[in-house]
């Protein structure tokens, strides 16, 4: 009994941390950047959501559609007119500057919004769903759905469209995709830009689930780390595995050895496989 | 940002002004986790600390012996690193030449700062201390203003003890950080001293984002009591995870976040009979001798100020100011040694409530009320002196 709650508690965790961890990955992986920001721009999309809801009405759900264009511009914007400044420079350097711009971005919410953790309360709740012995929120279900169904779009949107198949190209081999006429500067926009609409897209999901604050940043770029190195970088259906398998490792690890060493055995796993598999769960060379 | 900038001008200002201003004005070292993770926390502490300077300053100051002096916090941000919290401390006496201290934020940092202001020997006055091993060194200079995590646990116990006899089953829930470990630990204490049963007691790390399994496991041991610790966010979680899961219990209590307005607000209809306890709470009605007078001035002043209700932590700031200020004008000098033995012989009435030190310098005068949130508001249900209602059972 026990036992199936737990793994289902694992499972729909699971799909929200694949979705806080694919547009993650997937800068990491074709731009080489550790974007710091991506928590902050989590948060960001949480507090449209609860703005959105509070003061205008509109369900979270509709407020992913506000929220991943606006990302997608902000990120658009930062990647033209900043990082591809430093592009080339080592990956200690773009870090430095995601760094100082979540420092800008975490602190400007912090101005705006105050520390106070604030909780979007759906009316009327969206309620539990009940299958056998198995408790379920509805919100975190749909939740769920919609990040892995979030994350499978933008494995197709990679894999089928030719601007997908332009920032696969640059990732393979940037010299070779520029002298095939790819902008590479318009690829690295579009990747970084794609990045930040995961974020704003998963926002408005975790708003429902999650307390918003911009404190809370940190944890979720925490959560993108781990995820990305377990199921390898660069690679979506990476991500998706690697939260999923960290949403079951936690949940029993949790059951097995307490709350307490839940974290610890998440990353005890995450050395044993950069010990053993260093390139992830799913790692490879290309992309997508 | 802003604050850590309007601490340093501060600082700033008052080297620039140096010793002939120094002798007009009572400076109190404040060291503050400013910016970093507890910068939520200094925010609440500088509103208390500022709000008694304020009120003090215009009403002319301190009389210190016949001339009335104003007086001055220096604030130094010390970034949610304790080391650097005591080096503070110590940059405060020796450079800033501060008159007297307020301990730096929390136990460990508290106990910490404590052997710098003995060394020195400056009077100072935690107000974010509750833990008895911060007061258990033998110093002679330092004062808290929360009494042992005991009499958080031990009322409340006592009256589920009287009121509902069927509560046998204990579930504790901490997270693994001092103060809620420590109060987690003393309910399980009070816990078993009357016969209840402790089904289940586990600790979850710092920055645990997810605590649906750990409640799993709750469920299943059909506690009729929940026990949560942690700070705004986890409790948040947690209690919408326990309606995501359907647990439902005669009695939960958390600690200690129904204690702020915005751990109400984001639960919303979930707080519901939440059980909670604090140091104080603006429910408490005081008439005290200090600057502020009753409690309900003391929130008037504040609401004025800050636009909203004090909590626990905040009028604990103000009252180490109002403390120290009754203290020093009993000793009617700044001596330092002199304003040390008014602390350490005070025994007066404050808004805060009665404040009277043990021999360890901890306050022992105070009686923490229980609360629990009833029709969305935060309802005194002990001590008798200030009860607004009793205890109701029930949380779904």
């Amino acid at each position: 009994m026990l036992t199936l709650q737990i793994l289902a508690n694992g499972l729909v965790l699971g799909g929200l941390y694949a979705c806080i961890a694919a547009g993650f990955s997937l800068v990491w992986g074709v731009l080489n950047v550790i974007n710091i920001l991506h928590g902050s721009f989590i948060v960001l999309g949480g507090y449209l959501a609860f703005f959105g809801y509070v003061k205008l009405g509109i369900h979270p759900f509709a407020s992913i559609l506000i929220a991943t264009p606006l990302l997608f511009a902000l990120g658009y914007a930062i990647q033209r007119a900043l990082i591809n400044r430093m592009i080339a420079a080592p990956v200690l350097l773009t870090l430095t500057l995601t760094f100082g711009l979540d420092l800008m971005l975490s602190n400007a919410m912090l101005a705006a919004f105050t520390a106070d953790f604030r909780k979007l309360i759906l009316e009327p709740p969206l309620g539990v769903a009940t299958l056998g012995p198995v408790v379920m929120p509805v919100d975190r279900l749909v939740a769920m759905i919609l990040a892995l169904g979030l994350t499978g779009l933008l494995y197709l949107v990679l894999s089928r469209s030719r601007i997908g198949r332009a920032v696969v190209a640059v990732r393979m081999d940037r010299e070779a995709a520029a002298l095939m006429g790819v902008n590479v500067k318009s690829v690295y926009a579009v990747t970084f830009g794609l990045g930040a609409l995961m974020a704003g897209a998963s926002g408005p999901l975790l708003a429902m689930i999650f307390p918003i604050s911009p404190l809370t940043g940190p944890v979720y770029l925490g959560k993108a780390f781990v995820i990305c190195v377990l199921g390898g970088l660069g690679s979506v259906p990476g991500a998706m595995i690697g939260g999923l398998a960290l949403g079951i490792v936690e949940s029993f690890g949790t059951l097995w050895f307490g709350p307490e060493h839940a974290t610890t055995l998440s990353f005890v796993l995450l050395i044993a496989i950069l010990l053993l598999r260093p390139e992830g769960l799913l790692g490879r060379k290309g992309y997508a | 940002m802003k604050l850590n900038m309007l601490a340093s001008a501060l600082v700033a200002g008052a080297l620039a002004t140096g010793g002939a201003a120094a002798q007009e004005l009572i400076r109190i070292g404040a060291p503050l986790p400013i910016t970093g993770p507890l910068s939520p926390e200094a925010q609440k502490q500088q509103r208390g600390y500022d709000l008694w300077a304020e009120t003090t300053n215009k009403a002319g100051g301190v009389n210190v012996g016949g001339r009335k002096m104003k007086v001055e916090i220096v604030y130094v941000d010390y970034q949610s690193n304790t080391p650097r919290a005591v080096q503070s401390a110590e940059k405060l006496i020796t450079q800033d030449k501060v008159n007297f201290l307020f301990a730096p934020f929390g136990s460990g940092a508290a106990k910490a700062a404590s052997s710098v202001s003995e060394k020195y020997q400056v009077p100072t006055i935690a107000a974010t201390a509750s833990s008895a091993q911060v007061y258990d060194q033998g110093y002679k200079f330092l004062f808290g203003t929360f009494t042992p995590n005991d009499t958080l646990t031990e009322p409340l116990a006592d009256i589920v003890r009287k009121q509902a006899a069927g509560v046998q089953r204990v579930a504790i829930l901490a997270r693994n950080d001092l103060f809620p470990l420590a109060i987690a630990q003393e309910m399980e204490k009070s816990a078993k001293k009357r016969g209840m049963n402790v089904v289940y007691f586990e600790r979850y790390a710092i920055g645990t984002l997810d605590h649906a399994s750990a409640l799993s496991q709750i469920k299943s041991q059909a506690p009729h009591w929940i026990f949560a610790t942690g700070y705004t966010n986890d409790l948040v979680t947690m209690r919408k995870q326990m309606a995501d899961q359907k647990i439902e219990a005669p009695l939960v209590t958390m600690i200690a976040a129904p204690a702020y307005q915005e751990w109400i607000d984001a639960t919303g209809k979930l707080s519901e009979n939440v059980t909670s306890a604090a140091w104080w709470h603006p429910a408490a009605r005081y008439k005290g001798k200090d600057i502020f007078g009753t409690t309900e001035n003391f929130l008037k002043t504040f609401r004025a100020r800050y636009k909203s209700d004090p909590d626990y932590a905040e009028a604990s700031a103000a009252a180490a100011g109002a403390i120290f200020q009754m203290a020093i004008e009993k000793a009617g000098t700044l001596d330092r040694q002199k304003v040390r033995d008014a602390l350490a012989a005070m025994n007066e009435m404050t808004f805060w409530g009665p404040v009277k030190f043990g021999p360890t310098g901890q306050i022992s005068s105070l009686e923490p009320p229980v609360f629990q949130i009833q029709k969305g508001k935060p309802t005194v249900i002990h001590p008798a002196p200030i009860r607004q209602s009793d205890l109701q059972l029930g949380v779904k």
